[in-house]
C-alpha cells in the first residue's frame, strides 16, 4: 500500500495535468461541456481572495475556491502535491530535464523562504493598490495563460503541417480534413521564456518555483499551520535522513527529521518511504507553533509592505498607465468587461477567453494597458472581430471580469466606433465599388451613400470591428475601430430600418405573382 | 409523415429507374443515337416551379430539364455550393432553406450519387454559420458531408484563362474535382452589386473573397465563372431577402419558387425581375445587373430570356 502511495501520485498528477489539457482544448466552439471549463481557475482561493477584495464585490464563480481551502485545514496543502497542474508539470520537468544540481555544502534555504513571504506581501499590497503582480505568479493563471499562448498556436500549426500530409496518405475523396486558421498572441515568446525559466530553476533545487515563490503556495501554507492531518515520527527513526532527501519541498529539517515544518508539507507522503516504518501520518490537533519557522521580522514585513505600496504608486503615476485604459483609443475591451480600473484589477490574465474566442479577436495586451494591464485580452479586429452570436468570452471569465451577456444586450453594446480613413477607402478614394465593410456589418451600422461609399453610423457600431477585419485594403484597413471609452448601451432600433415588420418567425403564405 | 413518403418509391422513380436501367447498356457501347435520346427527355432550358413543398418543387423543377439523372450518374461525387454565409436563422432568408437543401441532397443519392458535398466559404465563422442556419444538421441528415473552406489547404491556385480583370483565383479544390457541380444560390438584395444571383454565389468558392472587390467586383464575378461551370444551378427563391442585403435581417418575401437551370446567366436574368431597382422602382432587368452582362459578354449563357427555353411547371 505504502509503495503504491507514489505512483497513486504521479498518476494523479498526471491525470490532472491532462485534465486541465483537455478542459483548454474544449474551451472552444460550442462550449457545451458541462464541467466549466475554467474549473481550475475557479477551484483557486488565491484568485477568490484577490478579486473579491480588489473588485469589492462577492464573485459566486470563485467562491469554490474557499471549499479547497478548506480541505487545506484538514489536510495541508495537499492541492500543490497532488492536484496542481503546475506542480505537476514542475515535478516532471525536475525529473526529466532540469535534475538538480549535487551540491557538497548544504544550501542554506532561510533566505529564499523568507522571500517568499516578502513576495507575498509585496504583491498582496501591490494588488490591492493597482499592480497586479500576483495574477502573473499564480500558477494556476500561470500554467493556463502559458499553455493557451505559448503552446496552443504551434500545436495548431504543427496540425495544420501534418494535415495535407496525412490527406496525401488517405485514399482520394473520402472525407476531408480543413487546416485552422493559426491562431496567433503576440507575447507568446515572453509567456514561453517566463515558463522555461520558471522549469529552469529547478536546477538550483527541485519544485524551487513552489517552495520559493508561489503565492498559492503561500496562502496554503499559512492555513497549513492549522491542518490536523499530522505526520508522526516513532522512536525508532534511525536517523537514515532519507526522507530529508527525498522530501520535494525540503520540510523536514536536516537536524531532526523527526520533525517537519508543517505549513512547507505538501502531503505527498513520500517520507512513509521509510524502512523502519518510523513514520505516519494521523489526524490530530493542530499545532500551536510551527517547527522551524520562518523568522519574519518586523523589519521585513513592513519593508515589504513599503515596496509593494510604493510601486504600486509608481505605476499608477507612470504615463504607461495612466495613459492606457481611456486614452488609448486602440485598447479594445472585450464586450461586457468592467470599466478599466476594475477591469484589470480583477483580470487574472489567464487567457481562457483568448483560447474560446472563434475568430482569435482577443489578443493579450504586452504594454498597451500600463504595466498594470499586463496579459489582459482586448481586441484586435485586423487579426480577429467579435462575432455577432457569440459571448463565449463572459460565458467563462472566471472571475467575472468580463460578464455574462445575453445575445440581446451583447448586440447592443457599444465597444467601439468604427472610422473610414476616406484617403485609402477604395470606394472613397477611387471609382471600384467595394462596401465590403458594409455587407459585413451586422449591425446596419455602415451604409452606403448614393455614390456606394461607405459611412458609418455611430448611433448602431458596436464596434465588432468585422470592418476593420476583413476590409481589403492592404496593411492597414481603410476603416478603423476606436475604443469608446467607457463601453455603452446602445438604443435597441428595428432591424428593419426601412420597414416596420419584424422577420417573420414562419414563413407566411403569400405567394407573389410571377 | 413526409420523409416516409419519400422513402417509397414514386412512379417517376420507377420509370426514371427503369430508363437508368435500361439506358446502361447504351452507355458502355457508343450508338450514334444515345445523344438525341438524352436530348429527348429535356424539354426545357430553365425551369420555374411554383406552389408546393420544398421537394415538391425541386421535383417540378428538375423533371423538364430531364431530370436529375440528366446531371447526376451512378457513382459520381456531387459538390453543392450552397449559401451558408452568414451565422442568420433560415427565416431570415440569407441561407437556404434546409428543407430544400435536404431534397436536393436526397434527389442527388436517389440518382446513384455516390458521395454528396455542401461547402461554402463563409463570411461569418463557420461554426456560427453552420449552427444557427441550422443547414450543418440538415446536410448531414440527409447524408452529405458539409465542409466550409475556412482552411486554405482547401484551395487551389488556378488560371482564369477566360477572365478579362481575373488573372489567377484559389478555387476550392473540391470544386474542380467534382463529377457533378450544383450551384445553389438564394437571391438577396445586395447593395454593392445590387444584387446577390447565382453568380454571385460562386464568389464563395474563392479564397479571397474580399480582395475580389479591389480588382473589380462585377468583372471579378463573372470571371470566376468561367472556372468551373456549374453543371446545375438550382436556385432557392422560396423566400428571399430585398432589403439590408446580403446579411441581412432585412425584408423579406415569399415567392415560393424554385428555379432549376443549366444556364447560370438564363437563372440569374430571370431572377433578377425579383427586386425592384432602387431608382426607377421596376423590377431588376437582366442587363442593369452588372455581372450579368460581363457573364454574357464572356459567353456563359443566355441573357435574354426570350431566347430561353423556358417553362413554368406547378408542383402540387
Amino acid at each position: 500500500m505504502k509503495r503504491a502511495i507514489p505512483y497513486l501520485r504521479r498518476t494523479i498528477q498526471a491525470l490532472s495535468f491532462f485534465f486541465l489539457l483537455y478542459l483548454i482544448i474544449r474551451t472552444a466552439f460550442p462550449l457545451e461541456l458541462k464541467i466549466p471549463v475554467d474549473l481550475y481557475l475557479r477551484l483557486d482561493p488565491f484568485i477568490g481572495i484577490i478579486t473579491i477584495l480588489t473588485k469589492k464585490e462577492v464573485i459566486l464563480r470563485v467562491l469554490p475556491g474557499f471549499g479547497v481551502l478548506l480541505l487545506v485545514f484538514i489536510f495541508g496543502n495537499f492541492f500543490c502535491g497532488w492536484f496542481c497542474p503546475m506542480g505537476a508539470t514542475i515535478d516532471f520537468f525536475d525529473r526529466v530535464l532540469f535534475r538538480e544540481k549535487k551540491r557538497s555544502k548544504e544550501f542554506n534555504d532561510q533566505p529564499f523562504r523568507r522571500l517568499r513571504y516578502g513576495i507575498f506581501i509585496f504583491s498582496l499590497v501591490a494588488g490591492l493598490m493597482a499592480f497586479q503582480v500576483m495574477y502573473l505568479l499564480d500558477p494556476i493563471s500561470l500554467i493556463t495563460r502559458t499553455l493557451v499562448i505559448a503552446f496552443y498556436p504551434p500545436a495548431i500549426f504543427v496540425f495544420n503541417t501534418l494535415v495535407p500530409e496525412v490527406q496525401s496518405f488517405l485514399p482520394k475523396n473520402s472525407s476531408f480534413l480543413s487546416t485552422i486558421p493559426m491562431p496567433m498572441f503576440k507575447v507568446n515568446l515572453l509567456i514561453f521564456l517566463f515558463f522555461v525559466v520558471i522549469l529552469g530553476l529547478g536546477v538550483v533545487k527541485k519544485r524551487f518555483w513552489c517552495r520559493y515563490l508561489c503565492p498559492l503556495g503561500v496562502l496554503f501554507s499559512i492555513v497549513s499551520r492549522f491542518r490536523i492531518l499530522r505526520r508522526f515520527v516513532t522512536e525508532d527513526c534511525p536517523h537514515c535522513l532519507r526522507c530529508v532527501k527525498e522530501c520535494p519541498v525540503g520540510a523536514i529539517p536536516e537536524a531532526n527529521p523527526q520533525e517537519y515544518r508543517q505549513q512547507d508539507c505538501i502531503s505527498c507522503f513520500k517520507c512513509l518511504e521509510c524502512s523502519p516504518e518510523a513514520v505516519s501520518f494521523r489526524f490530530g490537533l493542530p499545532r500551536r507553533r510551527p517547527v522551524n519557522g520562518v523568522s519574519l521580522s518586523r523589519r521585513y514585513v513592513l519593508g515589504s509592505l513599503a515596496f509593494g505600496a510604493v510601486s504600486a504608486l509608481m505605476i499608477k503615476a507612470n504615463p504607461l498607465q495612466s495613459e492606457s485604459g481611456l486614452k488609448n483609443n486602440r485598447l479594445i475591451r472585450p464586450p461586457g468587461s468592467l470599466p478599466e480600473e476594475k477591469f484589470v484589477s480583477v483580470c487574472t490574465g489567464c487567457g481562457e477567453c483568448l483560447k474560446v474566442c472563434p475568430n482569435n479577436a482577443l489578443q493579450s495586451t504586452f504594454l498597451e494597458a500600463g504595466l498594470a494591464g499586463l496579459y489582459t485580452p482586448r481586441l484586435v479586429p485586423r487579426i480577429g472581430y467579435c462575432e455577432e452570436f457569440c459571448n463565449f468570452c463572459g460565458k467563462i471569465c472566471p472571475t467575472e471580469a468580463i460578464r455574462y451577456l445575453p445575445f440581446e444586450e451583447k448586440r447592443l453594446l457599444q465597444m467601439g466606433v468604427a472610422h473610414i480613413d476616406k484617403t485609402r477607402c477604395i470606394a472613397w478614394d477611387t471609382d471600384k465599388i467595394c462596401l465590403v465593410c458594409n455587407e459585413q456589418c451586422s449591425y446596419h451600422a455602415v451604409i452606403g451613400d448614393d455614390k456606394k461609399r461607405p459611412i458609418v453610423k455611430e448611433e448602431k457600431c458596436t464596434g465588432c470591428g468585422i470592418c476593420e477585419n476583413k476590409c481589403p485594403v492592404d496593411g492597414e484597413a481603410a476603416i478603423i475601430v476606436y475604443a469608446s471609452g467607457v463601453q455603452k448601451k446602445l438604443k435597441p432600433e428595428d432591424v428593419n430600418n426601412d420597414n416596420k415588420n419584424e422577420v417573420p418567425a414562419n414563413p407566411a403564405k403569400k405567394g407573389k405573382s410571377a | 409523415m413526409e420523409q416516409s413518403r419519400n422513402k417509397r418509391i414514386t412512379r417517376r422513380q420507377f420509370i426514371k429507374g427503369a430508363a437508368v436501367a435500361a439506358g446502361i447498356p447504351l452507355l458502355s457501347s457508343k450508338l450514334p443515337f444515345y445523344g438525341s435520346l438524352a436530348h429527348a427527355a429535356e424539354e426545357s432550358d430553365l425551369v420555374i416551379a411554383k406552389n408546393g413543398s420544398a421537394s415538391q418543387l425541386l421535383q417540378a423543377a428538375m423533371a423538364p430539364l430531364g431530370g436529375m439523372g440528366r446531371f447526376v450518374k451512378n457513382g459520381q461525387r456531387v459538390v453543392i455550393k450552397a449559401n451558408i454565409a452568414w451565422a442568420r436563422t433560415p427565416e431570415q432568408a440569407c441561407t437556404n432553406n434546409p428543407d430544400l437543401l435536404s431534397a436536393l441532397i436526397k434527389m442527388c443519392y436517389d440518382t446513384g450519387a455516390k458521395r454528396v458535398a455542401v461547402w461554402d466559404h463563409t463570411c461569418d465563422n463557420y461554426q456560427f454559420c453552420f449552427s444557427r442556419s441550422g443547414l450543418k444538421e440538415t446536410a448531414q441528415k440527409a447524408g452529405a458531408d458539409i465542409f466550409s473552406g475556412h482552411g486554405r489547404n482547401s484551395y487551389k491556385q488556378v488560371e482564369v484563362q477566360k477572365g478579362k480583370k481575373l488573372k489567377t483565383v484559389e478555387i476550392l479544390r473540391d470544386v474542380l474535382e467534382s463529377d457533378v457541380f450544383i450551384n445553389f444560390p438564394i437571391p438577396k438584395q445586395h447593395f454593392a452589386t445590387e444584387l446577390t444571383l447565382g453568380m454571385k454565389n460562386l464568389i464563395g468558392i474563392t479564397w479571397d473573397m474580399e480582395q475580389l472587390h479591389k480588382i473589380g467586383l462585377h468583372q471579378c464575378i463573372a470571371d470566376v465563372n468561367t472556372v468551373r461551370k456549374p453543371d446545375l444551378v438550382v436556385m432557392d427563391a422560396i423566400r428571399i431577402l430585398t432589403t439590408n442585403g446580403p446579411k441581412g435581417p432585412g425584408k423579406t418575401e415569399d415567392i415560393g419558387e424554385v428555379i432549376a437551370s443549366a444556364d447560370i446567366v438564363a437563372a440569374d436574368a430571370y431572377a433578377a425581375a425579383f427586386f425592384k431597382h432602387p431608382k426607377t422602382g421596376k423590377p431588376f432587368k437582366p442587363e442593369e445587373v452588372q455581372f450579368v452582362k460581363n457573364a454574357y459578354d464572356l459567353g456563359l449563357g443566355q441573357i435574354n430570356l426570350s431566347k430561353v427555353r423556358m417553362k413554368k411547371v406547378t408542383a402540387a
